[in-house]
């Protein structure tokens, strides 16, 4: 059944828009970020931050069409409650939702490192010609500067994720008030 | 006048003739080795193909896939004209999806779900390759692209498979308006995700089937049975109606996801010739009001005198049931 194709019944534009528009916020505060703590130019953490977000969505997504036929009745009548009338069937699932986002902030932060590590890499090894080690000294001095470079990257990565979510759940509260008030 | 109107004739000729040099033109392949010679093959191959059968019908088919994919390809890239905002050619947009229906596409659907969720990726993917390839015709040579040339892939390639998510997701949700039906009675308005582009559906149309197929058994089962029978059926009504309820969705709502989600309750009220047996269908899925909704059917259950028996007190139950279910938004009135 699911291999054919039928008119559209319904399509998903208001969440393509909310994603477009959280992943904009995200964006432009990481690059931010980035270019303040990592001193990269302003195009370079621009396109970092771009990638970044973009590809951990792509992966979440991933998660969520892996995981979406697994569900058993019950939690799947509970996200399709969510999905299509905004509520809930059974109250004990908003606590479930909280522990839910932490998982997913912490999931996002931790594709985000291994992403803007693999890109860095990437990016620049490629290109750029190999350096000879002279000395055991250079190499040493080497490792450890690479260390140094990873706690940044991380403080940096955690700093720049915290902000963005921060800010996408001031827009969510804001629109759950406004919801509210109508 | 004259040599106006032949100027006119003229002029028709001489576009006619253009017109037919520029088909001449695209038709033609001006060297053995163009794009027009591979879409010919590709032809060649599909009406061949028709011809053999087995496994080399499939191979000679298979082939005309790939001519016409790369004659495609190698036309489209020849004036590359963009899709607005992106590097990504529309060249690259139909090459793309001949590829996705190549790669997903069945004999019977041409076009699947699969063929459109992967659409974007490929385009993207098409979009790249020759950036990893330096120089032109037939000198070229594969070589890694500028870091700029490699920035700007990585973001093409980004968005088109956040798209492709979005197409996927879009696909989960009509999944689930297949699979739960009932869901399409009701509005979406409250919704953060989706809009809907038809109107809604009345009532839930399972819960009208349930019903429909519920009123003739349980008819059978009351119909011109002695009446003592019938008020003891009633008193265990919860127990009988439930495991007719339980055959019936099972039966006819087999192919739905959602029978796991749909509840038969009997609510039996006294009135003054008998009693009314109330069959409800209780959605308990999900639903835009949070107290979910329910169907119901109406049954008048009565006692008449049993005409071929001689003593007049082995009364029999007479039942008659509305032909309309009437739908409720809200929950069931409290059991008994």
């Amino acid at each position: 059944m699911p291999e054919e194709l039928s008119l559209p019944r319904i399509f998903p534009i208001a969440a393509m828009l909310f994603e477009t528009l959280f992943l904009l916020v995200a964006i432009s505060i990481e690059g931010y970020v980035l270019h303040r703590w990592l001193k990269f130019d302003k195009k370079t953490s621009i396109f970092y931050a771009i990638a970044m977000n973009v590809f951990s969505s792509v992966f979440g997504w991933n998660i969520f069409f892996l995981l979406e036929p697994r569900l058993d009745i019950k939690l799947k009548s509970e996200l399709i409650s969510y999905i299509f009338f905004n509520n809930f069937r059974n109250p004990g699932t908003q606590s479930t939702i909280i522990f839910l986002a932490f998982l997913i902030f912490l999931g996002t932060f931790l594709i985000k490192f291994l992403l803007i590590k693999i890109l860095i890499i990437t990016l620049s090894e490629i290109g750029g010609k190999e350096e000879i080690e002279t000395s055991q000294k250079q190499k040493l001095y080497r490792i450890e500067k690479m260390q140094l470079q990873d706690t940044k990257l991380i403080t940096t990565t955690l700093v720049a994720n915290s902000i963005s979510y921060t800010a996408i759940s001031f827009i969510l509260v804001i629109r759950n008030l406004s919801i509210g008030l109508k | 006048m004259n040599s106006s109107f032949f100027k006119e004739v003229i002029l028709l000729f001489k576009f006619i003739q253009d017109l037919l040099l520029g088909i001449q033109e695209l038709i033609m392949p001006p060297k053995a080795f163009s794009w027009q010679v591979l879409i010919y093959l590709s032809v060649f191959s599909w009406g061949i193909s028709y011809l053999a059968i087995g496994f080399i019908k499939d191979i000679i088919a298979f082939s005309g896939w790939l001519f016409l994919i790369a004659g495609t390809a190698w036309y489209t890239t020849d004036d590359p004209l963009r899709v607005p905002g992106t590097f990504m050619p529309v060249g690259a947009l139909i090459t793309g999806l001949l590829v996705s229906v190549f790669a997903f596409g069945h004999e019977v659907n041409v076009v699947t779900p699969k063929t459109i969720v992967f659409w974007p990726t490929i385009a993207a993917i098409i979009t790249a390759i020759p950036e990893f390839f330096a120089g032109t015709g037939t000198t070229s040579k594969a070589a890694i692209p500028k870091l700029e040339v490699r920035q700007k892939v990585i973001i093409l390639l980004a968005w088109s498979m956040l798209i492709s998510c979005w197409l996927q997701f879009y696909f989960v949700l009509d999944k689930w308006l297949k699979e739960y039906p009932s869901l399409s009675a009701q509005n979406f308005l409250r919704s953060t995700f989706v809009i809907r582009l038809e109107p809604k559906s009345k009532t839930p149309q399972n819960g009208n089937i349930i019903l429909n197929k519920m009123q003739p058994l349980v008819e059978e089962q009351i119909f011109g049975k002695p009446w003592s029978e019938v008020e003891k059926w009633l008193i265990e009504a919860n127990q009988e109606l439930g495991n007719l309820g339980k055959g019936v969705i099972f039966k006819n709502l087999e192919k739905y996801d959602e029978k796991g989600l749909w509840g038969i309750e009997p609510r039996v009220v006294n009135v003054k010739s008998g009693y009314r047996l109330d069959i409800l269908t209780i959605w308990t899925g999900p639903s835009a009001n949070t107290r979910g909704f329910y169907l119901q059917k109406s049954c008048l259950i009565q006692p008449v005198a049993a005409v071929n028996k001689q003593e007049n007190q082995n009364a029999v139950a007479e039942i008659e049931c509305d032909h309309t279910n009437k739908f409720f938004i809200g929950s069931p009135p409290p059991k008994q």
